[in-house]
Order: structure tokens, then C-alpha cells, then sequence
């Protein structure tokens, strides 16, 4: 969401001269709390615009008109708004062009926080409305608005004999695009979102429709596999309306099986040998106790609980509970009754989700299995001596991979998230193996390689919106 | 341009005389990759190269690729040369370069659960080394013997292992690639397991050499299993065998790999060795886990296979075609020449597609095999063979089953893999409107061409006069649609196998 932009503009501002003095770091901190001691007013003023119109999108043709009108390919008339309407948008869009204007689209949960630099003088779409859900007739396959809810998705697809592999980590009512231009965690055990995404249905920043991928199969050999590489970025390349979804079969047998551990060093080895179990793990979800209090208010919370979903044949999943007993060795509890953050209520999740929405996120941290428990404790304490307590959310990978989210309890102005999210970069720096993929710490990071990456991502978006549409990439 | 002995001599000045070859045969050698192409082909491109290049460092691979900038020659990566669709074979001569000096296994970290390797090592060479420190490789490509870690990268393969395991490319942690203006480029951060700092992995995957040339990749490895059971069942017809490859995904199992064969390719197999199974059609499947992980996953199976009619085959039949899997394609040997034919098709029309290729196959008078295998939960391949002898007058118009066999995946909602040098023309149909932004890729990472030019998303011919310097696209498919004709207005059908026309006549 709005990286390449925040990017480019960081780029960029480093380049002036009168910025050029100030360190990386330091331009990105006064950029991101709008610190205007350091920038000047107008550059402040420019940072705090945000977009004048919003779009609440109700079929694919309304996104394509408004983009071949953004395009001076069609006139505001074809719109068809009411003159009042029509004279604000002219207003807005048409009259007085000084600089790039295009199409942003909200996410309709954010995890962490705002981009610094907003969409200045476009449209932003709200994809509220824009929530069907298609499920295939035959095969484990369905077609989802990017307005649908995560949540109807899982519901919905469990009623058709579906399931929906990958699940928020942090518990929040995502919309599915809120993966494609947000921040939402999706994740499995066997891998990310994008592992399921079979195509994304887009409008291209010429006003066409635009298939990436393929809807019922994988795109393998078609040369370069664009899908995967733009999935994280998609909103800066198309404008996307609605992904095809890679679903599985919902197992004879299901059951969640919860470990609670007292000793993080337990808890990091077994977590190390878990992600080694192989098939049957759908998906593994850690949290600390902090987290688990958010969770489930009624239990008291262990240290860390671990929450294993596993799925195997009737015969077979005995034997998988037997041998995830043994992988989970050092438990201090275990328990089957315990309920999972997903499996509940629609008006349960959403209640939980608006809890869990309280705290401040600072983006994802991964960490390796036999570090985590440490990890954990480093973070806990940087809460502690910041006045905020500390909490984590995470899912296990088969890599061998944690996907941690830590969240303080602290206000979620815009200082605060800075300094957290750099007492987290100082926590990671420290844990060998560790990264932090926030969209801050993209911004912080000058390894070459990366760069030379961002820039060649940077390339491709100018070559495939070559019409500045698509979250245009503008420079202070 | 400079001339070709100054190309020459600069050549050897960097590789030293033994690894830069110009000989005729050398050249003959790397004029074609695993698909037999008719000699007509040479009148629409320069297939030899001028040199073959053998480099065994990166260093020298960049230096190789700088030297094009003084020879304007262009550069053609190839690995094993198993490709079927020109991607490793060269269109206007220039530089061909071989990896296959780049082989070797370089380290295991057992901590992060990661081998990294040179780009010119087969998998097989791979999966033994990382077998013998007690670990598997999540996926391996189909014709693993043979093919090379950056080949098989370059073009976007599937193949055993991919239901449990998922795709090749969720199993590549980073690649080293150098880029067409010499520089070396990581695709992915090494720290970030989820490739979220701008993870360039995924565009080289399928980018058939077109955007640079791997020279090292990082692969993730998984605990070697307890135990591998392969299974056979053998079926009435293909299409049950087919029905029970969907029941496996509909019973959410995943057993490591799941593939159909059809009898024809145990016709052939018996031709050339007396003690090869009884020709039928049938289902593979490799179950892999604990012990009681594995009864419980055969009973399943079991249970599957016979809701189809299916009957269970000895154990020895199994361990055979799992022993053999790598080496697919034996029935060449009878015909000199095959043609396998790569497609992705909906799972669930797997039943339908297996019959079409079947019907394709039939109609084109042509002797060859139905295979298939699970890609992942809503993806099967398709791979039938034909045999064909590229001597014979009627024979490169086999070619015309790929094309045939590529339409028939399109209708079916599906997609042929590979575009190369052949099969450009599927772009369009694969990608509609969002071709564009395809090509904008090549143009960010090799604006000037310089890499395997000409290939993936145009076709150039040897010939440098405007108006001819490429043609388009849907040219090659009216080439290959009149192939296609050609076969079908042939009055007799193919005769490598005689056993195997009885048959068909019968």
C-alpha cells in the first residue's frame, strides 16, 4: 500500500538540496510525524492533502470509466452525476492540473499505519460495496470482491465443503483486498497469501480490463510471472477488483488443539520441530498472554498458547494428534476445547477484531522458530521501559519461519508508532536471522541490493502505468 | 560488429581455449533442445550458434555478458536443454551459453533450511546431495535427470512433489542473476523468508532467459520423509484414473505426487525392454510420512481408487515407475524423435482433458502417451507425447499436436506452458489485455535485447532487413495449424510401434 510511492518520494527528497543534509533516517522521521521544525510548510501542507473525492465502487465499468476519464479519454459528462456532483468532480479533478493526479484505494482495515505520502489530488475508491463472493460449482476455487470480508469468505466456503487455507494472523475484519493494497496479514502454515492467489482481476491504467494470472489454474510457463511479483505492490500496478482464490477440500476431521508453555525456550523448541510436521497443519497461531487475555478474556492466559489446526482422515487424525503431542513436548497445558479466533461467530470475530484493533501494529517481524521465544521477551521488555505494554500475534511457517506481529498498548499517533517501530528495527537488528518487513522499515533500509530491487520495482511500475493512474509516484 | 574471430579471440581470452567451442558438431549440438525441430526450421533462423560458451563462475559469466556489448553477438542461456518450445536454442547464432560447468552443490544450512546451489546442477544432483545430509527437495522438476536448477527456474516448471510440496517457485529462497548490463543481481532479501522486501524471485520465474542469466540459486529444503511408499492402481480407462487424481484433492489427502499414465506408454516401454509392466492405464501415487501416517493415507487411497474401479498393482510395479520417473521419455529410442506437450488444465476437468488429448492424438494419426499429474488443489498438467521422425517428410508436422493440444487447454480454461521461440503466439491468449504490461518486464531488465532476444513475447528471424527482422506471432500459429492439417489429411497412421498399431486398428 502506497510503498513504491513512499518509496520514490523519499528518493527523491533526499536528492534536494536543502534536505540533502539531513540523514536518511531523519527525513524519513520528519516526513512521517509531519515534523515542521525540519520540513518546510508547504511541503507539510502537500503531506497532509488527502484525496477530495471517494468512489464508492459498485461494479467494475464505474472504476474503468473513471479511469479513461482521469486519462482525458473520456469527458466528466460520461460520469452520469448529478450536476452537483458533477461540478465538485470537475472542481476537483479538471481545473487547475499542476500535478499528478490518479486512482488510491482504501483498504477497508488497516493493520499498521497511514502511508506518509497520500494520494494528493485523485480519486480514492471504496470498495465497501464491491463484496460478492463467487464459489466454483466443482473444485476448491472461488472468485472474491476485493470488498468481500475475509471472514464471509471462511464461512461461506466451510458451508460448501471448502476451506479457506490462510487466516489473518492478527484477528481484524480484513476485506480480501485489503491484502493486495493494505497490509493484512493472510498466512497459512504452507505459506503466504499470495501462494493461493491463482489470478487477479484488474483494471489496467489504461481503463481495460485486465486478467493477471490465471482464474481456475496456475500460471506456470507464461513468462514472467507478474502475478506473484506484483501481488504485494498490486494496487500500484492495477487497480484490483477481484482475486481467484485457491482453496482446498475441508478435511474428514478437524480439530484445533491448543499448548500452552510457560518457558520461551520450550516454547522456541517446539516450535522449531512443528515446522517440520509436514501435512495436516493448517495453519499454527501464537500468541502471548498479553494477546490471548484480548482473545479470549475468559480463560486465564498462559505465557504463550500455541494453536494448532489440524486436518487428517477420520482414522488418521489420532495418530496426527499423538505425533503433535510429541513435536509440542515441553507443554505446560493442552487443551481441544479451547475455541479459535476464527472459528466463531461472525458477530463474535467482528467484536473481538474491534478489541484487538486498539492496539498499535508496527508492521510484521519474522523471526526463526528457535529464536522466537527470546524475540518475544526483548520485545515484552522494549514495552515495558517504553510505557506500553508489549504483545505479540504470530503464525508459524513451515519454513521454519515466524511471522510475528508485535502491538503495543499506547496511543496510535504517528510519533509513537515511529519510535515503537524503531525500538522494534533495534530488537531485530539484534536477532540473528530476524527481518522487519514493515513499511517503514523498507523505507529505512540502504542495503544496495534492495535498493537496486526497488528501483528495478520502481521501473516496472512507470513502464506498466505508464499513464500515472495507478497511485502515480510523485516528488516533493 | 565486430568480427567473429575478434568474438572469438576475446572469447578465449576469458574462458580459455577448452570451454569456448566453435566446431560444427559443437554447434549442431546446441541447435535444438529436447523437442526434434524439421530442418524447414532453418530457413526462419540461424539455430547454430557461432560459439558455445562454457563458463564456471559468475565472474565469467558477467565478463561474457559485457563482451556482447563489443561483439553485438546475442547471448543464449541454457541449462540441460530440456526445454520443448526453443527458449535454450538460438535464433540469430550469436553466443550460446552452457551452465552445465556451474554444477556444483555449494552449502547445506540446516538452520534456515537451505541449499544453494550453481545454476548449472541437474536436481538430481541436488536431491542426492541434500538426500545424503538428511533432507528433500519440497519439489523436483519433471525430467530432473536432465534438467538444470536454472533451466528448469527459467521455465516456470512443475512437476513431483508440487500438491504437498507446492510450486518451484515457493521453493526458491533467492536467486544470484546477472543482469544484461553485466551486474549481478540477489532477487530476493536472504533474511526475509516471506520475499516481502521487493522479492524479484517470481519475474525470473518462467522468464525463459529472456531477462538475465541465474547463476546461483537458494532452495528450501524439507526433513526427508520417514518413509516413500509408491502406489499403482491400474484402471479401466484413463478417464477413471483421471476421476480418481480429483478424488485425492476433493478427500483433502496430499500425498507427495499423483500422476496418470495411459497404457500406450507401457506399449512403447515394452518395445524396448521384454520385462517393463502390462500395458494399462493407470495411476501413480506416492504416499510419503511416518509409518502410521502412510498406512493411513494407502487406505485412502485404496478406498479412492476403487470408488473408480481401480485395482491395486503389485509392489514392484510402483517401485519401478517411482525408480524410472525421471526418465520419462524412453520411447524416443523408437522413433528418433518426440514431442511432449506441456498444458495446464483445471483439475476438475481432468476426465475431459485426458480424453481430448486422447481424441488429438488419434486424429493426427500420431503414436504417443497421455500423461497428467496434480499441480495443487485446482491445477492438473497435462503432458501428453507423441513420437515423431524429424527425417521423415510428414515429420515435423508433429509439431502441429502442440499447437492442437494448446487449444484445447485454452477452451478447457487451462493454458500450454512455455512460449520460447515456437509458441509465442499463445502470449495474447494467455495474458488479453495485460500482454503490455508482460512486455514492459523485458523492457526494464534488457531494454537493448541482448539476452535470448527475440523470443517469449516476439519472434525475430535471422534475417536483419526491416520487414523480416521478426514476424509476427500468429504467423507461427498458421505454421503450425497447417501442420496440424497436414497430419489429419495424412492417409496412414504413424508406424513406430507395432504392437501399439494393432492396437489402435483393433
Amino acid at each position: 500500500m502506497g510503498l513504491l510511492r513512499d518509496w520514490h518520494y523519499v528518493e527523491k527528497a533526499v536528492q534536494i538540496p536543502a534536505l540533502a543534509e539531513l540523514i536518511r533516517e531523519a527525513l524519513i522521521h520528519a516526513l512521517f510525524v509531519r515534523d515542521d521544525r525540519v520540513l518546510p510548510r508547504d511541503l507539510i501542507a502537500d503531506l497532509n492533502r488527502v484525496p477530495p473525492v471517494t468512489v464508492k465502487v459498485k461494479e467494475d465499468a464505474e472504476v474503468r470509466k473513471l479511469v479513461r476519464v482521469l486519462n482525458g479519454q473520456e469527458s466528466t459528462v460520461s460520469l452520469g452525476l448529478s450536476a452537483e456532483d458533477y461540478h465538485y468532480f470537475r472542481t476537483q479533478l479538471g481545473v487547475g492540473r499542476t500535478r499528478e493526479f490518479g486512482v488510491t484505494m482504501r483498504p477497508r482495515t488497516l493493520l499498521t499505519y497511514d502511508w506518509i505520502v497520500p494520494e494528493q489530488r485523485g480519486v480514492q475508491l471504496d470498495f465497501t460495496g464491491y463484496a460478492g463472493i463467487e464459489f466454483a460449482v466443482d473444485g476448491h476455487r472461488a472468485i472474491a470482491q476485493v470488498g468481500a470480508l475475509w471472514k464471509r469468505l471462511y464461512d461461506e466456503a466451510s458451508e460448501r465443503g471448502h476451506l479457506v487455507p490462510f487466516v489473518p494472523t492478527v484477528p481484524l475484519d480484513f476485506a480480501v483486498g485489503d491484502a493486495l493494497y493494505g497490509d493484512a496479514p493472510f498466512a497459512s502454515f504452507r505459506g503466504g497469501f499470495a501462494s493461493y492467489v491463482n489470478a487477479l482481476r484488474t483494471i489496467s491504467a489504461y481503463g481495460q480490463r485486465a486478467r493477471i494470472g490465471f482464474e481456475e489454474v496456475a500460471n506456470y510457463g507464461t513468462a514472467y510471472d507478474l502475478l506473484h511479483a506484483a501481488i504485494p505492490l498490486a494496487g500500484e500496478f492495477f487497480i484490483p477488483l477481484s482475486a481467484a482464490l485457491r482453496l482446498e477440500a475441508k478435511p474428514a476431521a478437524r480439530k484445533t488443539l491448543t499448548y500452552g508453555f510457560d518457558d520461551p525456550a520450550k516454547l522456541s523448541a517446539g516450535l522449531d520441530r512443528l515446522c517440520r510436521f509436514g501435512p495436516g497443519v493448517n495453519w499454527v497461531h501464537i500468541t502471548d498472554a498479553v494477546a490471548a487475555k484480548i482473545l479470549r478474556p475468559a480463560t486465564p492466559p498462559e505465557a504463550s498458547t500455541v494453536q494448532v489446526s489440524l486436518g487428517a482422515t477420520t482414522t488418521g487424525i489420532a495418530a496426527k494428534e499423538k505425533a503433535l503431542d510429541v513435536a509440542m513436548v515441553g507443554f505446560k497445558a493442552k487443551s481441544s476445547e479451547t475455541p479459535n479466533p476464527y472459528d466463531v461467530s461472525a458477530d463474535a470475530y467482528r467484536k473481538t477484531a474491534d478489541t484487538v484493533a486498539r492496539s498499535l501494529f508496527v508492521g510484521e517481524v519474522r523471526v526463526p522458530a528457535k529464536s522466537f521465544g527470546e524475540f518475544l521477551g526483548k520485545v515484552r521488555a522494549f514495552g515495558d521501559q517504553s510505557a506500553a505494554k508489549a504483545g505479540a500475534y504470530a503464525n508459524l511457517q513451515e519454513t521454519g519461519s515466524v511471522s510475528t506481529y508485535p502491538f503495543f498498548s499506547a496511543p496510535k499517533d504517528r510519533t509513537k508508532v515511529y519510535d515503537l517501530s524503531k525500538g522494534v528495527r533495534a530488537i531485530v537488528t539484534r536477532t540473528p536471522g530476524a527481518a522487519f518487513t514493515s513499511r517503514l522499515a523498507h523505507l529505512w533500509d540502504e542495503e544496495p541490493n534492495f535498493l537496486r530491487r526497488m528501483s528495478l520495482v520502481r521501473s516496472l511500475k512507470l513502464e506498466i502505468d505508464e499513464a500515472h493512474v495507478v497511485q502515480p509516484l510523485i516528488s516533493p | 560488429m565486430a568480427s567473429l574471430d575478434y568474438a572469438y579471440r576475446r572469447l578465449v581470452n576469458t574462458l580459455g581455449p577448452e570451454r569456448v567451442a566453435r566446431s560444427e558438431f559443437e554447434r549442431m549440438v546446441y541447435s535444438h533442445d529436447f523437442a526434434s525441430l524439421p530442418k524447414i526450421a532453418l530457413l526462419q533462423w540461424r539455430l547454430y550458434p557461432d560459439f558455445v560458451a562454457l563458463p564456471q563462475t559468475t565472474e565469467e559469466v558477467a565478463a561474457l555478458v559485457k563482451l556482447s556489448d563489443e561483439s553485438l553477438l546475442q547471448i543464449t542461456p541454457r541449462g540441460g536443454g530440456t526445454g520443448w518450445c526453443g527458449g535454450s536454442v538460438p535464433n540469430r547464432g550469436g553466443v550460446l551459453v552452457d551452465m552445465r560447468k556451474m554444477n556444483n552443490v555449494l552449502a547445506l544450512d540446516p538452520d534456515t533450511r537451505t541449499v544453494t546451489v550453481e545454476a548449472g546442477a541437474t536436481w538430481k544432483e541436488v536431491e542426492d546431495f541434500v538426500e545424503s545430509k538428511g533432507f528433500a527437495l519440497p519439489t523436483i522438476p519433471l525430467n530432473a535427470a536432465g534438467s538444470t536448477v536454472g533451466g528448469s527456474i527459467n521455465s516456470g516448471s512443475t512437476g513431483f512433489g508440487g500438491l504437498r510440496g507446492g510450486s518451484v517457485r515457493d521453493a526458491i529462497a533467492s536467486l544470484e542473476v546477472i543482469l544484461p548490463n553485466g551486474s549481478l543481481l540477489k532477487t530476493a532479501s536472504q533474511a526475509d523468508a516471506g520475499g516481502q522486501l521487493a522479492n524479484l524471485t517470481p519475474l525470473f520465474f518462467g522468464a525463459e532467459g529472456t531477462l538475465g542469466i541465474v547463476t546461483k540459486a537458494i532452495l528450501r529444503v524439507v526433513p526427508k520423509p520417514e518413509i516413500s511408499k509408491p502406489l499403482t492402481y491400474a484402471f479401466p480407462n484413463l478417464a477413471a484414473a483421471a476421476r480418481c487424481l480429483k478424488g485425492i484433492v476433493d478427500a483433502a489427502l496430499t500425498p507427495y505426487h499423483a500422476a496418470l499414465m495411459d497404457r500406450d506408454h507401457f506399449v512403447f516401454d515394452r518395445a524396448l525392454e521384454a520385462d517393463s509392466p502390462d500395458p494399462t492405464d493407470l495411476a501413480l501415487v506416492a504416499v510419503q510420512g511416518s509409518k502410521d501416517d502412510v498406512a493411513d493415507q494407502e487406505k485412502a487411497m485404496d478406498g479412492l481408487a476403487a470408488k473408480e474401479q481401480g485395482t491395486k498393482l503389485p509392489p514392484a510395479v510402483g517401485d519401478r515407475l517411482w525408480r524410472d520417473r525421471y526418465n520419462n521419455y524412453s520411447a524416443r529410442r523408437l522413433s528418433r524423435g518426440l514431442m511432449v506437450s506441456y498444458n495446464l488444465v483445471p483439475l476438475r476437468r481432468l476426465p475431459e482433458a485426458v480424453e481430448k488429448a486422447m481424441e488429438i492424438r488419434d486424429k493426427l494419426k500420431l503414436n504417443g502417451s497421455v500423461q497428467a499429474h496434480i499441480v495443487d488443489t485446482t491445477t492438473a498438467a497435462l503432458d501428453p507425447y507423441v513420437l515423431m521422425d524429424d527425417t521423415k517428410p510428414s515429420g515435423g508436422t508433429a509439431l502441429g499436436f502442440v499447437k492442437r493440444m494448446g487449444d484445447a487447454a485454452f477452451k478447457m480454461e487451462g493454458h500450454p506452458m512455455g512460449l520460447g521461440l515456437f509458441l509465442v503466439f499463445n502470449l495474447r491468449k494467455m495474458h488479453g489485455n495485460a500482454t503490455s504490461a508482460y512486455s514492459a518486464v523485458k523492457g526494464v531488465f534488457d531494454p537493448r535485447k541482448k539476452i535470448n532476444g527475440g523470443k517469449t513475447f516476439e519472434v525475430w528471424t535471422k534475417y536483419p532487413w526491416p520487414g523480416l527482422r521478426a514476424i509476427p506471432p500468429p504467423g507461427m500459429a498458421i505454421g503450425l495449424e497447417v501442420a496440424a492439417i497436414l497430419r489429419r489429411v495424412k492417409p496412414t497412421r504413424d508406424r513406430f510401434v507395432r504392437a501399439y498399431e494393432h492396437t489402435k486398428e483393433g
